[in-house]
């Protein structure tokens, strides 16, 4: 028997390969299951979190927020912008995570403080215990942005709290459930939004071996950047605010999977480079580990100056 | 009897409320911020020029105020002189921030406290929005499934209001406000790179050119963004305010105003600014000094002495630490509890008589909804201060566009020293915003953040002082004590970021 995730892996393949309508009785029964007509609900939980994902996802640009949230999903729950609040929110979350109100997927911005469960509670309990609630009914896990996948900032060097991403807290306790990694940081809102309507329309997308939709994360920023021609050429930006490829500034587009140079922020207005600021990685699963290695090497690039 | 209002929802992270109601009154209250991350741990060590992308992670809903107090504390560690041209991107990175979040807040955040949402359902216009919601709203209410029309049912019981136009007019609007913060988020991302945290902010300056593509399309926006706040925002906050008049004297703070001041018209950080500086106890202002601030732990949970000044702020966390109730600190300025952000912005800047708008727009509101300025202090005070600060903002930077010398620099030439130590200080959205770094071996020694949150959210202080949130609750009347929707209403007047008050 294939479970729930194999066989929406194997569904989303098939529908690729051969366009929904052409597929198999049982194939297709199986995704109505997940389709519009039961739209899953998302409960959005936060964790060690700067709401700057949740911000982002406000800034989705076509469909709009509004439609996002209640027509090609229902966000059921999320703290920001849910009317109800306190014992009322409690209520509404544990039928949920308890499965007394039917699918859902659940989504988790920010870290979980592994080794200091009292860095983040919500209500009368600890973050982590209804996460290991939640691994129990879940359809499944998106995890919003680089805290969730990785840590992120909470687990920059240093950390105090043993902040950690969901797939690695699900590890450690042997659970094994689909989480989906959404980096960056924040998370660009078409990385998300397009994976949620993803999951209810079609079924998983094809995943990076980081766990990331394909659709965003296969290439890195380096390999599509309008500046790559600069690099190639050797024309580098030696002072910050300088045309030219950064990469002598630091720049981290050659590590870091993601899609910004073409899909840019902000409905399209801009994205980092064009804006003449190095790549500082945020959608890396290494965002701002390690504190010998800056996002800057300006004194490198000014020692280097003719 | 001991009620927990917590998990408190539509306001940035992790707040609890634990109130004491007697006889229908809180007569005690404790602010407890439920989050700790230790940012000040993990700079320790890293470069100097990570803190203002580092520092912005605090908070994602207004990072840019992080960017620009770091940004301000680096100058004023490098000795860096910034172009003109630098400062004013500053402002306008900061300044489209600052208008978006106001809408956020009044729309998103703080609407559903007094609109009546199922007002919708009896809808008979054309308006295909509106349409849309009322279908929406009607399918989901017979659809039988648990928690219809979430996230905006269920809510909490009390009084809404009654009149259906306005109702509609204001859901109407928050729909469009959710465009409108994204087109003033674009204004901001045109320099800082995107949003949230921008990546093109910088002690110095903005990485981005000064170029008058950019500039036009920055001001087309920002038009747009003044536009809504002129025609929509304050008709709807006016007609929230007539139908909730009990309001301006519900919610006032207890102590003093604190403001750090707004947006440099000139070189420095310290040049005269939009919004002036000042701390105001009993109608008399004094000149900021930041050695006056200190920060109490007797309540919160670290085991770091109390009563540090900010250059020796300390962070041991101790999590289950007796007594203590919040990650949240206490700080204090001159051991007194203050009250931050826009009533304290607006008051701060009127009794000084600094920007000529803001005592305009201050007595005509006020003689519009019929009350003396110090009712500024109160739940409707906070809420007409921000379209207050919305509306001189808006003008200013669309004046500020007009100063900027395109094709010069926008950058000054960093130099990171191997040692030194600055403050930077400003007003985020939600108030006083402090930043200090000090340099050792070209390595972050030191970095403490005083946040507007950590003064209104703050617990006890050692003296057992309440904090400023948690003295405006104190004496609230509350009709239906295991909800309190007044009690919400006042925690949302101050618009609370509790990610940014731990951090
Ligand atoms: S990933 Fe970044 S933007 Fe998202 S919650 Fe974490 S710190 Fe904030
Ligand atoms: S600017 Fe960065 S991402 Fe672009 S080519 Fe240079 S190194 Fe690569």
């Amino acid at each position: 028997m294939l479970d729930r995730r194999n066989f929406l892996k194997l569904a989303a393949a098939l529908s690729t390969a051969f366009g929904i309508s052409n597929l198999p009785a049982p194939v297709q029964a199986a995704l109505k299951k997940i389709n519009p007509a039961t739209l899953p609900k998302i409960i959005y939980l936060q964790g060690m979190s700067c709401t700057g994902c949740s911000i982002s996802l406000l800034q989705a640009n076509a469909p709009s927020p509004a439609a996002l949230i209640t027509e090609y999903s229902q966000l059921a729950f999320h703290a920001d912008l849910s009317a109800t609040s306190g014992k009322q929110s409690l209520n509404l979350i544990n039928a949920f995570i308890s499965g007394k109100a039917g699918e859902y997927i659940l989504a988790l911005e920010g870290s979980i403080p592994d080794q200091m469960p009292e860095a983040c509670v919500i209500g009368d309990k600890p973050l982590a215990k209804y996460l290991e609630e939640a691994a129990r009914t879940m359809t499944a896990a998106v995890a919003v942005g680089t805290c969730a996948c990785d840590g992120g900032i909470p687990a920059a060097e240093g950390n105090p709290t043993g902040a950690i991403g969901l797939r690695e807290f699900y590890k450690r306790r042997n659970i094994d459930k689909l989480v989906v990694n959404i980096r960056g940081c924040s998370v660009h809102p078409d990385w998300v939004w397009h994976t949620i309507v993803h999951l209810v329309k079609v079924g998983l997308p094809e995943l990076t071996d980081g766990g990331s939709p394909k659709l965003f994360y296969a290439k890195k920023v380096h390999e599509q950047c309008p500046r790559y021609h600069d690099f190639q050429q050797e024309i580098f930006a030696r002072n910050l605010g300088e045309k030219g490829c950064l990469f002598k500034l630091g720049c981290l587009g050659p590590d870091t999977y993601a899609d910004c140079p073409t899909r840019w922020w902000n409905s399209g207005q801009n994205w980092c480079v064009d804006a003449n600021a190095p790549c500082i990685g945020c959608a890396s699963p290494n965002f701002a580990r390690q504190k010998r290695i800056p996002f800057y090497r300006l004194a490198e690039a000014a020692t280097q100056k003719i | 009897m001991k009620i927990d209002l917590g998990p408190v929802s539509r306001i940035e992270g992790h707040l609890n409320v634990r109130t004491t109601v007697e006889n229908g009154t809180v007569i005690d209250a404790q602010c407890m911020g439920e989050m700790f991350r230790g940012f000040e741990v993990f700079l320790k060590g890293r470069d100097p020029l990570d803190a203002q992308q580092i520092t912005q992670r605090i908070c994602g809903v207004c990072p840019y105020a992080h960017a620009i107090a770091s940004s301000y504390a680096q100058e004023n560690a490098y000795g860096l002189r910034v172009p003109p041209n630098g400062r004013i991107l500053h402002n306008l990175i900061q300044g489209a921030n600052h208008l978006y979040d106001y809408l956020l807040q009044f729309y998103q955040l703080s609407a559903l406290d007094f609109v009546d949402v199922t007002a919708i359902l009896k809808y008979q216009g054309a308006d295909p929005d509106l349409v849309k919601i009322r279908n929406w709203v009607k399918a989901e209410l017979a659809s039988g499934k648990p928690y219809p029309a979430a996230p905006f049912l269920p809510r909490l019981s009390g009084r809404y209001i009654a009149n259906a136009e306005i109702n509609i007019g204001a859901l109407k609007h928050y729909v469009e406000a959710m465009e409108l913060q994204k087109k003033a988020n674009s204004a901001s991302a045109i320099f800082g790179g995107k949003f949230p945290h921008a990546t093109a902010i910088f002690p110095g300056g903005c990485t981005q050119d000064a170029r008058i593509d950019l500039i036009t399309n920055y001001q087309a926006l920002i038009q747009e963004v003044r536009n809504f706040i002129h025609s929509k925002y304050i008709p709807d906050l006016i007609a929230v305010a007539q139908a909730f008049p009990e309001y301006w004297n519900i919610g006032a703070s207890k102590g003093g105003f604190l403001s750090f001041g707004l947006m440099p018209m000139g070189p420095t950080p310290e040049s005269k600014k939009l919004f002036a500086a000042g701390a105001l106890f009993n109608g008399q202002v004094t000149p900021v000094n930041f050695e006056l601030i200190t920060e109490d732990t007797k309540y919160s949970k670290y085991s770091s002495p109390s009563g540090l000044k900010v250059r020796d702020g300390q962070l041991t966390p101790n999590p289950r630490k007796a007594g203590a109730y919040s990650w949240i600190k206490a700080p204090r300025y001159m051991g007194k509890m203050v009250e931050v952000g826009p009533a304290a912005r607006v008051l701060v800047d009127y009794y000084q008589g600094n920007n000529p708008k803001v005592k305009a727009l201050v007595k005509k509101y006020a003689g519009i909804v019929g009350i003396a300025p110090a009712k500024i202090n109160s739940v409707l005070g906070r809420h007409l201060c921000r379209a207050i600060s919305a509306v001189v903002i808006a003008d200013f930077l669309l004046d500020e566009t007009e100063r900027l010398s395109p094709g010069e620099p926008t950058m000054a030439e960093i130099k990171v020293p191997s040692s030194g130590e600055g403050f930077g200080a400003t007003e985020a959205s939600r108030g006083a915003l402090l930043h200090y770094i000090r340099i050792e071996n070209h390595k972050i020694d030191r970095y403490e953040c005083v946040v507007p949150t950590t003064w209104n959210g703050s617990p006890r202080d050692d003296k057992g002082q309440p904090g400023a949130m948690e003295s405006a609750l104190i004496g609230t009347k509350v009709k239906t004590p295991e909800e309190q929707i007044e009690s919400l209403r006042i925690v949302h007047s101050f618009d609370p970021c509790i990610a940014c008050a731990v951090h």
